[in-house]
């Protein structure tokens, strides 16, 4: 899994030497920017369920075509799937958090995500409607600090990024 | 590759549930300080560590070079040198990590079958092994022995903390004792 301890280690391995001072420099500079990004893992976590319904609402307020027979949010076991979907993401997106990377995004969302919403006909504007009205949602100092927002938004914009 | 953070993603995907436990994770970025330091106090040290631990294992067996020993002649003598370098490299990737996956899957892996299949006596690795482990606490606390290294005692000067970083010791020692298990 990719994150900078990781990356540095790496690195060093492939030269095969020892923890340089820079190599910890940088692990150094992760950790002082871990306390935000923890802050918000710990308040998204705390309200997963919720934000992850919104936003599955928000997506199917702007696409209701999407319950009409046939379509992908018409039954009572579509609905459920989407609406996990959508927490899949956010819960995807806390682990991003808390990793310090796109690691998990990358690797347990992104990857294949083309090739799976093809295969079973889905449509992604509605993903990117869900994780939109979750990116313009969040509000800071209500829902977590500015600079814990910050790091949530960035994350969310990836995955928006990734589905568009 | 995982490290702390990283190992408690994936414990969580397991289960599909969110990281609970950030609380650990906190305490962790807290003490990063501490934990760079100790990196470094062995980063910093290692090749006298490394020639010390491999030194101390020939005293207290001779034969290792004596014609026929596994450190006779220089050239395996300097393959076994090279060995203790890299166990230690790994320990420490691994106190930088603050998870052994990287020590597992980079070092012990297949090690325990390579040194039997090289002829490699596992008692004397092991040894060395120890030596290092009690010269890395040694580092850690900064607490080097006057009586040991005479002229050459060398401090790191880090700020001493009230426990001497006993988390992190024992952190450590957990990753040479890893290390012991995978050859023994």
């Amino acid at each position: 899994m990719k994150s900078v301890v990781t990356t540095v280690i790496a690195a060093a391995d492939a030269a095969g030497r020892f923890p340089s001072t820079s190599d910890l420099e940088s692990v150094q500079g992760s950790i002082q920017r871990a306390a935000a990004r923890l802050e918000a893992a710990e308040k998204l976590a705390s309200n997963l369920d919720n934000v992850a319904r919104e936003a599955y609402d928000a997506c199917i307020k702007k696409y209701p075509y999407l319950n009409n027979a046939g379509e992908a949010n018409s039954t009572d076991t579509f609905k459920a799937k989407c609406a996990r979907d959508i927490k899949h993401y956010m819960r995807l997106i806390q682990y991003c958090l808390v990793v310090g990377g796109t690691g998990p995004l990358d690797e347990w969302g992104i990857a294949g995500q083309r090739e799976v919403y093809r295969a079973l006909g889905l449509p992604t504007a509605p993903y990117v409607e869900a994780l939109s009205f979750a990116r313009n949602r969040g509000c800071a100092p209500r829902d977590m600090s500015a600079q814990a927002l910050t790091e949530y938004n960035a994350l969310l914009d990836y995955a928006i990024n990734s589905l568009s | 590759m995982l490290d702390a953070f990283s190992r408690a993603v994936v414990a969580a995907d397991a289960s599909t549930s969110t990281v609970s436990d950030i609380n650990a994770l906190k305490a962790f970025v807290a003490s990063g300080n501490r934990r760079l330091d100790a990196v470094n106090a062995i980063a910093s040290n290692a090749s006298c560590m490394v020639s010390d631990a491999v030194a101390g294992m020939i005293c207290e067996n001779q034969g290792l070079i004596q014609a026929g020993g596994n450190c006779y002649p220089n050239r395996r003598m300097a393959a076994c040198l090279r060995d203790a370098e890299i166990i230690l490299r790994y320990v420490t990737y691994a106190l930088l990590a603050g998870d052994a996956s990287v020590l597992d899957d980079r070092c012990l892996n297949g090690l325990k079958e390579t040194y039997a299949a090289l002829g490699v006596p596992t008692t004397s690795t092991v040894r060395a092994v120890q030596i290092m482990k009690a010269q890395a606490a040694a580092h850690i606390m900064d607490t080097p022995s006057e009586k040991f290294a005479g002229a050459k005692l060398r401090k790191m000067g880090s700020p001493v903390v009230e426990d001497r970083c006993a988390s992190l010791v024992a952190e450590a020692s957990s990753y040479f004792d890893r290390v012991i298990a995978a050859l023994s």
